[in-house]
Formats: structure tokens, sequence, C-alpha cells
């Protein structure tokens, strides 16, 4: 076949990139090799020299993935679409604020987000690890490795079906679909970007996937001392840089999973922070693990326990990292989880990642199991060290849990490995199953984190602290037991598991704020620990408050109850209908959908709550903007963003569930608009007609024989309608028409338009909801309004000023000239002469009315523009000026006014489409939560400055 | 024995307990036909019957919309969804429903749809003629 020689593709940066690819993946090799040896060489001078290749090789490692990661910003900027990254992930209309929500929203993009990150703190480690930069580095080498070649895309094997490593962002859109299209040689000309899902156009979809996968990054940082410390043999050296970064990466990790949680919650239509879907689940459980290896670390540091532990932990963390990816990238979870990526075909890489470092771990702990220095006597049970160790226990408990029950999916591949008639299970509620659990993991941590606080470290006389101990958990009990109560009085608890929970998480706050005021004396360097703890009590009663006392709001009385057994109200009703302008009470609130916006793609409504109190005064008022977000097309809903109200003790959150479909759908609203069914009517100005339609019942296969009754009021020349913008040479028509439906006492007044545009014809018909009626006039308006010029016989007029004469039987007086005159039909151009003729008329029956036929000149040529009074039926032209006798020319004619029957439609199946399907949920207590999460996170950070502050002041 | 090591296996011990209680909580996806005989809340996987009526008209009930799905058996029954009709129904290819029979309708209060992932698309966007 030909070669077809393809116009307009920039190939250059791709193969650019393309090579850079390669370098990454051969030079995380090469660093990995060189740092290997620089660790294993006893002999300086030859270590030394293989740490000078291990550096160089990362930084051109590092250097390569920027490369790479820079060419695709490129690419994606110039919206380069031969390439099939840019084309599935960019369109033109996309923002370029969104370049990075774009960038990682594939597989491959997250991948080099992760990669990016692990050379940033791997380049930290190679300047300030010393001793350790050489295993440290030769453990994130391999991991990069292993990334790396996630993006190869290279094919091995031969024969009909070779294997495919890794996907490579750089594939032409042509060499990855085969479609007819790339058999044109100019087929750039002709495809457009997919661009990013409207669901990812959002803020938090760019600050939340870099500090997540920060968060990943991180956790290979103690997991390569964790290594390190094993393949050396120095088991405490590594202890104490270590835990700095277990702290850092607990900082990070943890915000990143929160802002999951806040992105949730705010932007999208979840209504909640957390819903245990396994792409969460598998976020927390390292971080979960992470805390304990950071528990654990503490006790070595302080005691030299635990070393063992901590290894475990911090190689856990790391392992279920690459599990987690794992989970999220194969496709495995499959139907069990709402984000999950779809298989790409990296399985067997996957699986590999995993069960290298998974065995490397295991070899490793098993060679080196008897050297690890433990002391000879065991923690006492009063002492701090025990129960922190227990704690670590719990959380290494609720990771497992939590794990076994996501990785569901997991066993039943397995099991359908060996037995393929094997059926899946599946959790039938995934939400109050994992609650069941986590409970008591809650209840646990709760109770340990506030009493081993008043504990001490190598306790070896617990009876002369004994006492004091008694007092202050004493104390806290009681204290605790009040606020519980007090607690209780706000929010419902529902049973007494969560009673005792919330006893729990109040208890380790009361602890922990007694030990920060009674132990630490205003000495900072232990706060951070109390911050976190006091974090965790807050979090807990928060989640208590807005989960169990999650009220939806928007509850429909009317459904009907007890269709299903075990379904909650809530369940049953979330979704309330609000028609536009009618107030409806939801809960305490009176809530009205006032009106809407579009702004290009987005629709925005205004939905206004009132709350009174119970004498009918206005307590709050306050407008909520949830908007949707239609797709290109104008066919669908993209995107529902929810709008929320925030108070300090509860959030009104509210998200718009449906719209009718003639608002979601533009193509429907058209093919609706023609099928309905019109039925033609005609009448004169002023006549009422009435007739009779049929209104389909829903449900039944019968309907109502309905009658109706329409007036034409009159007909507009100059009409105006919220969709018609007019144009120059519009000739436009409206028509005001009165309809009733006879049984209703309401009269709905309409105004219609018909607009002839060249050899066009646009209708801007008029919709009467409460009806479900849609009027619009027929074309033959033009010829009964405008018809009659053509054989209405002028009269023409010669006047002076003020002069008055009679035609027939009216009275009209030429009142003089308006020099600045404004009609219907005439906009002004520079030059032009215009005047109009002020005309006042009396009729024979008395009425009054002026009309003002307008003269102009423009150029050199001569204008008129027809004035008419058309309840007298009389038409004015203003033909001609002459200068000399300071005369004006007039044209005057008579019709008949009812002489033609004025044609219009009305279809009286219209559905009603001025309403919204509104949700709105109320949660009390959330800001516990973000309040609770968020100091977790500075205990953590600032327990990591406190740490680093020390290790310099040691240096 | 270390103390440590009483709490492990009691940890264990409680673990193996817990899974026993949560072989409760899981299911197999069930057919029509399991639905009807246990009664019990179950879940049922299968595909959208795209030639039958899909019925959501919130003016009526906005908590109340109405299709019908073919289970793995090729069993094809109606199913109601207490809630909205989610945007892109149409499209999905594979339904999970978490609900219960009730009389010959399977009342769904969960719905999970897989769509066609764009990350496979393999569709390319031609441009049209109108722009």
């Amino acid at each position: 076949m030909e070669e077809i020689q393809y116009i307009g593709e920039h190939l250059l940066p791709g193969e650019i990139g393309q090579f850079a690819i390669v370098v990454t993946f051969v030079a995380s090799l090469l660093s990995g090799i060189a740092y290997f040896f620089a660790t294993q060489r006893r002999e300086q001078a030859e270590a030394n020299g293989w740490l000078r290749i291990g550096r160089w090789a990362f930084l051109t490692h590092g250097a390569a993935i920027f490369s790479v990661i820079g060419i695709i910003f490129y690419l994606m900027l110039s919206q380069y679409f031969e390439y099939q990254y840019v084309q599935a992930h960019v369109s033109e209309e996309l923002p370029t604020k969104y370049i990075f929500s774009a960038f990682w929203e594939g597989q491959e993009g997250s991948f080099m987000l992760w990669m990016f990150w692990h050379v940033v703190l791997g380049v930290i480690l190679l300047l300030r690890a010393g001793k350790w930069e050489a295993p440290t580095l030769a453990v994130r080498s391999v991991i990069q490795l292993f990334i790396a070649s996630m993006l190869l895309g290279i094919y091995i094997g031969f024969g009909e079906d070779p294997t495919r490593i890794g996907s490579n962002p750089l594939m032409l859109l042509r060499e990855v679909v085969d479609a007819p299209i790339f058999a044109s040689a100019d087929y750039l000309s002709q495809i457009k970007g997919t661009g990013l899902n409207p669901l990812l156009q959002n803020y938090w979809n760019t600050i939340h996937p870099p500090t997540l996968f920060l968060g990943f990054a991180s956790t290979a940082i103690p997991f390569a001392y964790a290594i390190a410390g094993l393949w050396t043999g120095d088991h405490k050296g590594w202890l104490k840089p270590a835990l700095s970064w277990g702290l850092f990466s607990g900082f990070i990790l943890g915000t990143g999973i929160l802002m999951g949680g806040a992105w949730a919650y705010e932007a999208l239509s979840f209504g909640g922070y957390w819903a245990w879907d396994p792409v969460e689940n598998m976020s927390l459980v390292p971080w979960l693990i992470l805390l304990g290896g950071i528990h654990t670390n503490l006790i070595a540091n302080s005691t030299g326990h635990s070393i063992r532990s901590t290894y475990v932990y911090y190689l856990l963390t790391f392992i279920f990292i690459v599990y987690s990816t794992f989970l999220t990238r194969s496709g495995v979870l499959g139907d069990t989880s709402v984000h999950a990526f779809t298989e790409m075909g990296l399985e067997a890489q996957l699986i590999a990642f995993i069960a290298f470092f998974l065995l490397l771990s295991i070899v490793l702990l098993a060679i080196r199991n008897k050297s690890i220095p433990a002391p000879e006597k065991e923690e006492a049970t009063a002492s701090k060290e025990f129960w922190m160790f227990i704690g670590t226990l719990v959380l290494l408990f609720s990771a497992l849990i939590i794990t076994a029950s996501t990785s569901l999916p997991v066993y039943n591949k397995i099991r359908e490995i060996f037995d393929p008639t094997f059926a899946g299970q599946v959790i039938t509620d995934p939400v109050p199953h994992y609650n069941k659990y986590q409970i008591w993991i809650a209840v646990f941590i709760g109770l340990l984190s506030g009493t081993a606080q008043y504990l001490r470290y190598r306790e070896n006389n617990f009876a002369k602290h004994a006492r004091k101990f008694g007092v202050h958990i004493a104390l806290s009990v009681v204290i605790s037991g009040l606020l519980t109560y007090l607690t209780s009085l706000w929010i419902d608890i529902k049973s007494w598991q969560y009673a005792v929970l919330l006893f729990f998480g109040i208890f380790t706050v009361v602890t922990n704020i007694d030990y920060l005021v009674s132990f630490t004396k205003g000495n900072l360097k232990m706060a951070g620990s109390a911050f976190s703890h006091i974090g965790f009590g807050i979090m807990i009663v928060g989640i208590l408050a807005s989960g169990l006392n999650k009220r939806v709001i928007s509850n429909n009385p009317f459904v009907m109850n007890g269709l299903i057994d075990g379904a909650s109200n809530e369940q049953m009703s979330r979704n309330v209908l609000l028609f536009k302008g009618t107030p409806l009470i939801m809960d305490n609130y009176e809530v009205t959908y006032m009106s809407d916006t579009v702004d290009t793609f987005t629709r925005t409504f205004t939905v206004n709550y009132k709350r009174k109190n119970q004498q009918g005064d206005l307590v709050e008022e306050f407008n909520l903007h949830p908007n949707i977000l239609y797709d290109k097309s104008f066919t669908k809903v993209a995107a529902s963003n929810p709008s929320t109200k925030r108070y300090l003790e509860r959030d009104v959150f509210t998200h718009i569930a449906s719209l009718p479909q003639v608002e979601i759908d533009m193509e429907y609203r058209r093919q609706r608009e023609d099928s309905l069914n019109y039925r033609l009517h005609a009448a004169y100005v002023g006549e009422t007609i009435t007739f009779l339609d049929t209104v389909d019942l829903s449900d039944q296969d019968t309907f109502v024989l309905k009658q109706y009754q329409a007036q034409l009021v009159s007909i507009n020349r100059n009409p105006s309608h919220p969709d018609y913008e007019p144009e120059e040479g519009d000739i436009a028509v409206g028509g005001r028409i009165k309809l009733q439906r006879m049984e209703d006492d309401s009269i709905f007044v309409v105004d219609p338009v018909l607009v002839l545009r060249g050899q066009l014809l646009y209708s801007y018909p008029s919709q009467i909801n409460e009806i479900s009626s849609k009027v619009r006039l027929a074309e033959g308006i033009f010829d009964a309004v405008f018809g009659p010029e053509l054989d209405m016989e002028y009269e023409s007029f010669t006047l002076k000023q003020g002069e008055q004469f009679s035609f027939k039987g009216h009275q009209i007086q030429f009142g003089g000239f308006n020099r600045s005159p404004s009609h219907p039909n005439y906009t002004p151009q520079e030059g032009d002469i215009a005047v109009s003729a002020m005309l006042s008329v009396q009729s024979p029956d008395g009425n009054v009315g002026i009309a003002q036929p307008v003269y102009i000149i423009r150029g050199s040529r001569p204008l008129n523009l027809k004035d008419e009074l058309p309840e007298m039926g009389l038409h004015f032209r203003f033909s001609g000026i002459d200068p000399s006798s300071e005369t004006v020319e007039v044209m005057i004619a008579k019709s008949d006014a009812a002489s033609q029957k004025i044609p219009f439609e009305i279809a009286t199946d219209s559905l009603r489409s001025d309403y919204i399907v509104l949700e709105a949920i109320e949660f009390p207590g959330i800001n516990l939560f973000w309040l609770g999460s968020v100091l977790m996170m500075i205990g953590l950070l600032f327990s990591m400055i406190v740490k680093i502050r020390q290790k310099r002041a040691l240096a | 024995m270390k103390k440590i090591y009483i709490v492990a296996i009691v940890m264990v011990a409680v673990a193996i307990g817990l899974l026993t209680t949560a072989a409760e909580d899981m299911s197999t996806y069930a057919t029509f036909e399991e639905a009807i005989q246990n009664g019990k809340r179950v879940k049922i996987a299968g595909q959208l019957a795209k030639d039958k009526e899909m019925y959501y008209n919130p003016e009526e009930d906005p908590n109340y919309f109405s299709f019908y799905i073919r289970d793995t058996e090729g069993e094809e029954r109606k199913v109601v969804l207490l809630s909205e009709k989610p945007q892109d129904f149409e499209l999905s290819e594979q339904i999970v429903l978490t609900g219960e029979m009730k009389d010959d309708e399977f009342i769904a209060t969960d719905m999970l749809m897989k769509c066609p992932s764009k990350y496979k698309d393999e569709e390319v966007y031609i441009k049209s003629e109108a722009e």
C-alpha cells in the first residue's frame, strides 16, 4: 500500500518525547544498578564512583521525565489532535485552566504525575540523605523503573499476539485507532478533541490529584529507608529520618484523601464526603498503616522497642499503595466502584510491581529477622509504648478488614480461574457493612489515644503515678459523659453503639486537651500528637452528627409509603418537584425555584430558601445557585453541580437531580415541538372563539375533551419576544391572544411572534405551562396583515402645517414635523435626513390616535416608512416635501380591519417545562468533621516540623 | 508468653469471628428468579432492555423511574428505581441494582451503571458540517 503523506502533523515533539520515555526507563535502570553497587561496595573509592554514576543517572532520569511531561503539556496546549492522548483529553472548548486536569485525567498522565513527585522527593534525598542516599535512591530507582515501564508501549514477543509493555502517551491517534478517516491525508482538519469529562472540570481536580500523588510518592521514602535499614543492617540509624518523612507522608496523603472527600461533597452530587467506595478505601488503607508505622517509629525512637513492627508497617504502607494502584487501574473492581479506571492491559505489569516489592520485603525481613535489635525486657503493661503498640495493631486491623472486603472482586477473580462456574460474591450494602466494623475500631482508637497520653515511656514505677493517672482518667470520664449527654440533645444518636462511639470520640478530645494543659505545660514539642488526637475525636463527633443526622429535606410527603420494606422514607423520596415561582414547604423551609440563566454551557438556577418561625415571621432567607453543565451538543446534562449554604452548625446542600426532558435535550425539544398537535384557528381582531380539544390522561389509554376559549386581542407590528432578537430587514408580526380553559378561572395572555427573515420563517411560540398549552401564529398572518396593502387605494393630500381635513369620516390634523423620528423599521444611518409628519386623528366614534409616517432622504434617494392605526384601519405614508410651498404630501388609505381573519395555532399537549427536580440535604455538624480532620493533619505537620528542628539542633 | 502476643491472638480470634459475621453482608449477584424465591434484598446485574419502555415523569413522581432489564439468565423484568432517571442511562452496558422484588416488579433503591469508558472509546469525533 502506498504510504500516505499526512498533512499538518507535528511529529517532531512526539519523536523527542518517545526518546525521552526510553531514556526515563534506561536511566532509572542504570541509576538503580549504580546505587546498588554504591551501597554494596565496601571500598570507599569504588563506592564513590558508583555513587556518582547513580546520581547522574537519577538526574538524567528526572530530566527525561520532566521533558516528557513538558512535551505532553506543549502538545496539549497546542491542541495537536494527531496525538491520541491529546485528542482524548483536550478539546477546542476546554479552558486553559483545566489543562492540568486534562493531563492527569488519563492513566498515563497520572503515572507521570506520580513519577514527577518521586523525582522531586528523590532529589531532596539525593541532596540531604547523606549516607542513606545510595540505598534509598536505589530503591526509588527501581520503583521508577516499574512505573516507567507502564509508559513504554513497546511490543515484546513474536507472531500474532505480541505482548505489549505499558501504554505510551505519545502514540499518534492513527496508530491507535483504525478508522477510515485516516485514509485521507488531511484527516487532521476533520477531527476534534474529545475533551475533559465535564465532571472533572473543577478546581478540585486541579489540586486533589497532585496532592494525593505526592502522598503516594512520599510513602515510598519511609519504605526506602526501611529497605535500606534491612539491607545495610543499620537497624537504628534509619529510624530518625524515616519518622520525619513518615509524618510528612501522613500529612500529605491524609490531606489528599480529605481533598477527595471535600471534592465529592462540594462539587459532585454524591451527597456526602465518604461512600466506602473501593477507590476511596484503598487510599485510606495505606494511610492507616502508615499511621501505625509513625506510632511504632515513635516507640522505637524513645524505647528501642517495636523496630521490627516499624519495618513491617512502613513496608506494608508502600506495598498497599501499589496494591491500591493495581485495584484501581487493572479494571478488576469492575462494577463495584464508581470511579475506577477500566483495564488497559497493565494487569500483569502491576502484579509484577507488587510481587517484586512484596517478595523483596519478605526476603529481607526473613534474612535480617534475627539481627533486628529489641530490648530484653518486655514492655510494662502500664507503659505508653505498650498501649501505643496495641493502638497500632488496631489501625492495622482496621486496614486489613477494609482491604479484605474491598478485595472481594480479586478473590472472585482468583476463584474463577480455578472454577469458572464460581458465582462472584458481592457486598449487598457496602456502607453499613464497613461502618459496622469501623465503629469499633474508632471506639478503641478513642479509648487508647485518650488514656495512653497520660502514660509514660519505659514506665517502671506505675504505682507512683497511679493516683494522678486515676484522677485524670476519672475526671475525663465524667466530663466526657456530661458532654456526650449534651451532644445527644443536639443530635439524634439512634443506637447504643453510636452512643459508645460518641463517648469515646469526646473522651479523646477531653483527655488530650487535659494532657495539653496539665502535662505538656506549654512545651509545644508534644503538642502535635495532642492536636491530632483532638482532631480525631472532633472528627468522630462530626461524622456522627453529619452522617447519622443527615436529613433529606426534599421529602415529598405525597409519595407512596410502604412500597418497599426496609427502605426508609429518605431512600424513597429524595427528590422533589419545584415549579417555577411556586413555593413549596420542605421540612422547615419554604423553597422556591426563582429563575435560571444560561451562560454558554452552564445553566445556573436560583433557588430561594425561607425559614419562618411558628408565628410565621421570616427567620432567615438565602438563595442557592446549583448549576448544570450541558454537553457540547446540548443534548444532555454532563454534570450537575450542587450548591451549599454553610452555617457554623449545619450545611444545606442542594442539587438539580433532573429537568424536564425538553430542557435537557434541545434535539428532543425540537422534535417535541414538531410533534405537537397544533390546531389551526382563525379570528378577527377582537373576536373570541371557543373550541374543544383532547387532553391525554397519563397511565390510561383515554383522554378527556376540554373546552377552550381564545380571543385575538390585537396585532402588533413591532412585537417583542424573549427569544427574538430583531435584525435589519426582518418583517415581524406579533399577536396578543387570551386563552382560557373553560373549567379554570385563570385567563392567560400570550404574545407569540412570527418573523419573516429573507426567505425563512421564524416562529416564536408562547408556552402556557399551567394549562400545558402552546400558542403560535400561522404563516397566513402575513397575508392577513400585509396582504391588503397591495390592493389598498391610497388617496393623496397636500398639506400645510396645522391644516385640518376629513377623510372618510375621520378628522385629521397635520400637527407638524418631528425631526428625530423613531419608527420600528427605521435604523438611522450617517447622512440620513429623516423627518416624520405628526398626524392626529379622531375617528367618527370619538377615538383618537396619532400617526407618524416617516420620510427619509438617504443619499439622494427618498424613502418613506408607513404608519398605521390598526384599530381605525387607517394607513399613512409620508411621500414628499415641497420646500418652496412649505407643504407636505401625505397618502392615506382605509382598509377594513375586520376584512381578514388572522390565523393562529394552539396545541394543548405541550407538557409544562418550568420545573426542576431538586434534591436537598441538611448536614448538621459537618464543620466538626472538617475541623477535626484538618486539625489531625495540622498535628502531623506540626510534629514533622518539631522532628526536623530537633534533628537540625543535634546536627 | 509476651502480653503483646496474647493481644495479637485475641485480635486474630476477633477477626475470624468478624469474618464469619461478614458473610451475612455478602451475596452473589442474583437473578430475578432467585430474588423472587428468597424475597430478600439482593443485588441484580443485568443489561438494559433498550427496546422496552423507560418511564420517568417527574411531574407525576420525581422518585419513580421504571425500565426493563435482562438478567444473566436472560429473563426480562420491570424495574422501578426510586430515584430520578440518571444521565446517560441509555448508554449503560451493564447495570447493577440493589433492591428486592415486590409483586412483579423489582424495586431498587440503588443503582450502579457501567458506561462505555471514554478511555477505551475508539470513536473518532468528526467535526460536523454545520460548524
